[in-house]
């Protein structure tokens, strides 16, 4: 979105976004130098920090937008019954795994009751349609996708168990913050913008709409009307304000990878977050742009 | 035999000419011509929020 509204715009061009569509292979992108910085899962940011890779995150790409969906017609109904069930999870390094032992610990269940697979999310709403697993913890717009499809029901969504839950958050490589810290300003203060443009008062149905028409078409590859749905359906279903690194938000991240066992060891977190880039994005204000528009301030 | 061969070339130009145009993200590769200081940040996302 950033991306599209700032080529409107007087600086150009901000970055240049590459499509992936994995996890992993942007790990692997990250590390070759390949991205200098990249949108992927808190978890899976703290891991490759704490295995000594030079990243570190500088700001979110959103809040809440993660959902476990079942069949419609199915015998879940209940988070007991996803007992003994195969769920799929985008990584073992996402929130949207830990959601599930947050889900499980309140339910007085123990999340290892669940048999949980790896998917790569556009998978996941194939995989649940055709019976091949009974549930899948994803982002958006998986979730819609099986919604609008007919086919699945929103179980519940993250902001029930996990209030602030964040998942997708913005790295950058430890030698581009180092030499080039202008440009991951300049890239930071561009999301702000659009987060600020999305959530934009009385506008902010209007501009939902818009995002999720040129997303769809030029960055996504997806039908507009599923994001349309995923950004509308309720309004607040994935939100893009406040965007700073909390300590508090990813303290909780690190003390739910420890108890479940894809972490190690304690990592403090000034060692995997700069919050120099948010503080410097903070006074932003939202784009100005509407639909139609041939420039954008 | 000359028909044939200009209808080929031809035929392969505009082949090159709309792959170019239609498969090749040029602000990748202008991108990556650039000196390092000069270069936009390469970001990568995935369809999933």
């Amino acid at each position: 979105m950033t991306d599209y509204i700032s080529a409107y715009s007087q600086s150009g061009q901000l970055f240049v976004p590459r499509l992936f569509q994995g996890f992993p292979e942007i790990k692997e992108a990250l590390m070759s130098n390949k991205m200098q910085a990249a949108f992927m899962v808190a978890p899976m940011a703290i891991a490759l920090r704490a295995q000594g890779v030079p990243v570190k995150i500088v700001y979110l790409g959103h809040r809440y937008g993660s959902a476990v969906v079942v069949r419609k017609d199915g015998p879940v109904k209940t988070f007991a019954d996803l007992r003994g069930r195969m769920v799929a999870i985008p990584s073992r390094f996402s929130d949207e795994r830990l959601i599930l032992f947050k889900a499980a610990h309140d339910n007085g269940m123990d999340a290892r009751a669940l048999h949980m697979v790896e998917m790569a999310p556009p998978d996941v709403a194939g995989a649940l349609a055709a019976g091949a697993i009974d549930a899948f913890s994803m982002g958006e717009p998986f979730p819609s996708q099986a919604e609008m499809a007919g086919f699945g029901r929103v179980l519940f969504h993250a902001r029930q168990y996990w209030p602030d839950y964040i998942s997708c958050v913005l790295v950058v490589r430890q030698d581009v913050i180092e030499h080039r810290p202008e440009a991951v300003q300049m890239l930071v203060d561009g999301i702000a913008r659009s987060g600020l443009w999305l959530e934009d008062g009385a506008r902010r149905q209007a501009h939902r709409v818009h995002a999720a028409d040129f997303v769809g078409r030029y960055y996504y590859r997806q039908n507009p009307a599923l994001l349309r749905w995923a950004l509308t359906k309720p309004i607040d279903r994935v939100m893009y304000e406040p965007l700073s690194p909390r300590r508090r938000d990813f303290e909780l991240i690190v003390r739910l990878m420890r108890e479940t066992g894809v972490l190690d060891h304690d990592i403090s977190f000034e060692e995997y977050v700069d919050t120099r880039f948010a503080e410097g994005a903070s006074g932003m204000t939202p784009w100005r742009y509407e639909a139609g528009s041939t420039s954008a301030k | 035999m000359r028909k044939l061969l200009f209808g080929l070339v031809a035929w392969v130009s505009a082949v090159t000419a709309a792959h170019m145009a239609l498969n090749v993200n040029w602000s990748v590769i202008m991108n990556d011509r650039l000196p390092l200081d000069k270069r936009k940040l390469n970001v990568a996302y995935i369809p999933v929020t």
